[in-house]
């Protein structure tokens, strides 16, 4: 027989006002189990908490039950006040006799009768209560930043400065994403390349960092403070070791295709480095482009030429498992493929009509042009450009409704850049509206139109070619009428859109994504850079699209919560977890499917069974994946899984008590 | 049994703790009034509860029962509303289909900061459940009085 | 039909002799005319013993899970019903593929009521079809009964189950039967935790086949096998079809057992289920 001690709170007048708290008590006293009932001004003051103390130790009482106030309020200090008791701290249940009782009812007789009800129901749970002891997670102090743009490079220097290893990851062969391709930043114009390789090459000399580049997640096991993940590194078919970069090879290679890093605008060979600044500074070769990779050719002009021998045909993937206490997720975002999106702009074939990236690498001066700005079909300087904003952005026929949101102000660089360059150039912005939400962003736009940028609100519903001009119709809404811009070259400034490997890392770390694919964060405003698995962060814009600053403080945001974790040497785990019975569960899986945290899984185990021992299936629980819901105890047909502090035999006896 | 006028039904909420016991403690913090019949039952979250816990409260005498969470897709735990909506469409038909007045099963999405709509949910069930009378057709106390 | 039952014979002589398979499970003449009973042959001279013939009522798959864990192989003689059964432990990860043995058995139809509203008389799986085809058939309503009992009032439902399960002998035949019912421990069973009482009375004996029809609804393969052996005649089908039907109703076309890798439709969601409850 269990030995219970009551205690019901009067809470000043805010109960005892309310309802005949001396007939809780009386009630309460009563019930089967019950040993010891009483009542005091205010349970949750000292003097309060010692009658808890004095009572255990004079009645021996084994479990607590506690007529207060909500459990959301005083659950925590009536536990940690059983922490110095010989009784645990999980043999508590509060009744909520304030705030779902004396506060809301008028007639103090049916306040008084709900309020026993309560504590009848509190005292019959308790009665099945269980001593529950927390588990202690240790937590393995080095972090994973997955994507090596600006995001990931801030967020790794951040962890790395803090004094926590950090192995950063680059699916491409160079860390700097798609900040290196920018030319000049807005609002106040400083060179994007001046102002990120220096953070590049920060980030690969720091002691603390290890740079994988050409190398992705395979798979990911584990949960907070301890996830195995095995990473695939590419061959990269160079020995780094040896490599000097001196880049004789590039000059010599023979395959040539179109640069990625300069959005086709040129071509690069197969051996080599995405663009002069890369880091590593050493080159790869693409094995689809390479003769001698791909057997088209025995070449090896490569191998023939390098003076250390670095060339290494034979290189083959490698699989690295490591464990990181904590991720961050720094993905990062692609320009939308526009063209099949856009017959009616011509659907990629007027050579003229470019995106804002590919101007980026235009106006660039490592770009293929040196900086000039020169059209792609005849590499004249064009005079009339036409600028797109939303290319699909903004418009659910496209299949985006969001808004790209740093498109308004590099369309505002753009025109402000090319009417700097081109003195006499005609520049049209087409927009929907202009959004300028950031500091000196508005200043910026002014400038813009006070260079002399014609801005026409409204979208392109045309492009088309006529006497070797490019045709830009569309219509001017402010004057309702359509007009027809002649353009030499058309800049769209696209959409953008998560990486497309995102849903499957997403799957990989057991985090949601939206429709479009933008990893879903934990909470939009409290929890922004936090997702629903514990210990995976985000940073930039793999969770939406953001401009620069942005995505940098969202990446110091994400180390800091790394840094948090790290701080401790160990998390505590609730106790309040399910947990499976293995001689029960028949192995259905009914709880793996609706576990939301991947927690539950099917393991083989030794089982004795009527005809010897044989492996079969059970559920098993992960501790630190399990977030105490209990979806997986509701979809037991048999029981066998059962949330610990919420069982089944808890529930059904307070459902009893209630009607008794 | 005949229902006289001092008769109260009672009514077993089971409410998830992110979102309806919070908008329940808040209904109290803001005093709001509601009738005195219905018991809060905290549950982590409305997937928690067994369609069995609703069964049992029924035989056991509850004249209504309610199961209250967050609004679907805003589940403290991502999904587990989803998992309740399909649970107890089904049940609420499988009690109708039963012979039990469906209406004395009531399903709701109250958020944290939904006080009023707590307060008026239990009113309105409050009201549904006095109107049909006790639970005479699921309840073993009275099918043995039979 | 007798050609399946000389190619049956054949068949499992040959998987016996062989030593393909431990045992073959399947139907044998029974005492009294026209009745067979499961049958389970080790040795290949006993294949003769096999009977494929319009008594063959019993649903032989949940044999399968008698013995989970067989040293070799076990054949099954298996019809649409059967077959969908078996899907159905596979589903629910109660047997293994590589463990069975199908020899599937057109079936038109035997004395059984239930196979008038069979929409599945070929098996959906096998290891090798004894004899040709059988025709489907869908002029059928699959939900006619309950649907019958829907056009009742509540207070005649009420009392027809009052009524039904008053009668309830509580003997658990419908479990011990059913292939959906694979728990290694019935809820039933478990005093401890006290789900279910063991008085007799109509309430305790309601909750009892509510929350039987809840368990296995979702994943019902409509076998009728529950309602075949209740000694008390209780319309068991009714209950899960109701479920079923309700599933269809919400969740789009559903009918289960019809491959090896179900979601029953209670183990997952969609964002845009049908919401009516505010």
């Amino acid at each position: 027989m269990s030995r219970t001690g009551v205690f019901v709170c009067h809470c000043g007048s805010n109960i005892a006002g309310a309802l005949d708290v001396e007939r809780v008590a009386e009630a309460a006293g009563k019930l089967p189990g019950v040993r010891y009932a009483a009542t005091y001004k205010y349970m949750c003051s000292e003097q309060g908490q010692q009658l808890v103390r004095d009572a255990i130790a004079e009645h021996g009482l084994d479990r607590i039950v506690i007529a207060s106030c909500s459990p959301r309020m005083h659950e925590n200090t009536f536990r940690k006040l059983l922490k110095d008791t010989p009784v645990n701290p999980y043999m508590l249940e509060i009744a909520n006799i304030r705030e779902q009782c004396a506060w809301v009812h008028t007639d103090r007789e049916q306040a008084t009768e709900k309020a026993i009800d309560l504590v009848r129901m509190a005292v019959a749970k308790v009665s099945k209560n269980k001593p529950l002891h927390s588990s202690f997670i240790p937590v393995h102090k080095k972090a994973l930043v997955i994507g090596a743009g600006i995001a990931g490079i801030q967020a790794a220097l951040d962890i790395a400065d803090a004094g926590y290893e950090v192995t950063l990851l680059e699916k491409e062969s160079s860390i700097g994403g798609h900040m290196v391709m920018l030319d000049k930043t807005f609002p106040t114009l400083d060179c994007s390349a001046c102002i990120s390789t220096p953070k590049m090459s920060e980030v690969a000399a720091h002691p603390n960092v290890t740079l994988m580049t050409g190398s992705t997640v395979e798979s990911v096991g584990g949960y907070v403070g301890n996830f195995d993940v095995t990473i695939r590194q590419k061959a990269k078919y160079v020995n780094h070791d040896l490599c000097t970069g001196c880049g004789l090879c590039e000059t010599k290679c023979p395959a040539k295709v179109t640069s990625e890093f300069n959005q086709q605008l040129c071509t690069r060979t197969a051996i080599f480095r995405p663009f002069p600044q890369a880091v590593p500074a050493k080159p790869v070769i693409d094995p689809d482009s390479c003769r001698k990779l791909s057997g088209k050719a025995r070449c090896g002009v490569c191998q023939a030429v390098c003076p250390l021998g670095a060339i290494d045909f034979e290189d083959k993937d490698k699989l690295i498992t490591d464990t990181y206490g904590a991720i961050v997720v720094a993905t990062g975002y692609e320009l939308v493929d526009w063209a099949p999106l856009y017959p009616e702009y011509g659907g990629g074939k007027y050579p003229d009509v470019i995106t804002g990236l590919q101007y980026e690498r235009l106006v660039n001066a490592s770009g293929p042009t040196e900086g000039k700005i020169l059209r792609p079909s005849d590499k004249s300087v064009p005079k009339e450009i036409v600028i797109v904003k939303c290319v699909g952005s903004r418009d659910k026929k496209k299949g985006r409704a969001y808004c790209s949101r740093a498109c308004c102000m590099y369309s505002a660089k753009h025109a402000h850049q090319i009417l700097d360059k081109i003195p006499d150039a005609c520049v049209t912005v087409f927009y929907m509206d202009v959004r300028t939400p950031g500091k000196n962003y508005e200043e910026f736009y002014d400038r813009a139109r006070e260079d002399g940028a014609r801005y026409v609100r409204g979208r392109v519903a045309k492009i088309f070619r006529e006497n070797g001009k490019l045709i830009c119709r569309g219509e001017d809404t402010l004057l309702g009428r359509s007009v027809e811009v002649p353009a030499d070259m058309v800049i769209l400034e696209t959409a953008m859109t998560p990486a497309p490997e995102i849903r499957e890392l997403c799957a990989r770390l057991s985090i949601s994504t939206d429709e479009y694919g933008w990893v879903q964060e934990a909470h939009p405003k409290l929890r922004p850079v936090e997702t629903q698995t514990a210990g995976v962060y985000l940073a930039g814009t793999c969770q939406g699209p953001k401009d620069i600053p942005d995505t940098v403080a969202q990446a110091g945001a994400a180390a800091a919560k790394v840094c948090i974790l790290f701080s401790k040497n160990e998390i505590e785990g609730s106790p309040m977890i399910s947990a499976v019975d293995e001689n029960k569960c028949c192995g259905c899986s009914a709880c793996v499917r609706v576990c939301p945290y991947r927690a539950v899984t099917l393991e083989e185990i030794d089982s004795r069974e009527i005809n010897g021992t044989v492996k079969r299936h059970v559920a098993r629980v992960n501790a630190g994946l399990c977030q105490g819901c209990g979806a997986c105890a509701a979809a037991c047909r048999t029981g066998a899984i059962d949330l610990l502090g919420f069982t089944n035999a808890q529930i059904l006896k307070e459902v009893d008590a209630l009607c008794l | 049994m005949p229902v006289n006028e001092k008769w109260m039904p009672k009514i077993l909420a089971f409410c998830c703790n992110w979102c309806t016991y919070t908008g329940a403690d808040l209904a109290g913090l803001n005093r709001m009034k509601y009738p005195a019949n219905v018991r809060v039952l905290r549950v982590p979250c409305s997937s928690r509860v067994s369609p069995q816990f609703v069964l049992r409260a029924f035989q056991k005498g509850c004249d209504g029962v309610m199961v209250c969470g967050c609004h679907p897709g805003d589940c403290h735990y991502t999904s587990g509303n989803y998992y309740t909506r399909r649970r107890f469409m089904v049940l609420k038909e499988m009690l109708e289909f039963n012979g039990i007045e469906p209406e004395r099963f009531q399903t709701r999405w109250i958020s944290g900061s939904e006080a009023g709509k707590f307060r008026d949910t239990v009113a309105e069930v409050s009201e549904i459940v006095t109107k049909l009378g006790p639970n005479t057709a699921f309840n073993e106390r009275r099918a043995e009085n039979v | 039909m007798s050609d399946i039952q000389s190619a049956l014979h054949k068949r499992a002589r040959a998987l016996l002799e062989n030593g393909d398979v431990e045992y073959v499970i399947g139907w044998e003449n029974a005492r009294g005319e026209n009745k067979t009973r499961p049958a389970f042959i080790r040795r290949a001279e006993d294949a003769e013993r096999l009977v494929w013939n319009r008594w063959c009522v019993n649903s032989t798959a949940k044999y399968l899970l008698h013995d989970r864990w067989p040293k070799g192989k076990i054949a099954i003689c298996a019809r649409g019903c059967d077959t969908r059964a078996i899907n159905r432990m596979l589903s629910d990860g109660q047997v293994k593929r590589e463990n069975i043995y199908i020899l599937g058995i057109p079936c038109a139809g035997v004395e059984n009521q239930i196979c008038r509203r069979c929409a599945h008389r070929n098996p959906l799986v096998y290891d090798e079809l004894l004899g040709e085809p059988a025709e489907e058939k869908t002029d059928f309503d699959r939900f006619e009964k309950v649907k019958e009992m829907q056009a009742m009032t509540l207070e005649q439902r009420r009392q027809m189950w009052e009524d039904e399960f008053t009668k309830c002998i509580r003997c658990y035949a419908c479990r011990n039967v059913c292939p959906a019912c694979n728990c290694r421990e019935c809820y039933a069973d478990q005093y401890r935790t006290g789900w279910q009482g063991k008085q007799f009375n109509a309430v305790e004996n309601r909750v009892y086949g509510l929350t039987r029809a809840y368990h296995v609804g979702d994943r019902c393969i409509e076998c009728g096998e529950c309602e075949r052996v209740c000694p008390m005649d209780l319309p068991i089908m009714l209950q899960t079809g109701r479920m079923l039907m309700e599933c269809n109703e919400l969740f789009g076309q559903y009918e289960c057992g019809l491959s090896d890798d179900e979601t029953p439709a209670l183990g997952t969601y969609n964002l845009n289920d049908a919401d009516s409850f505010g």
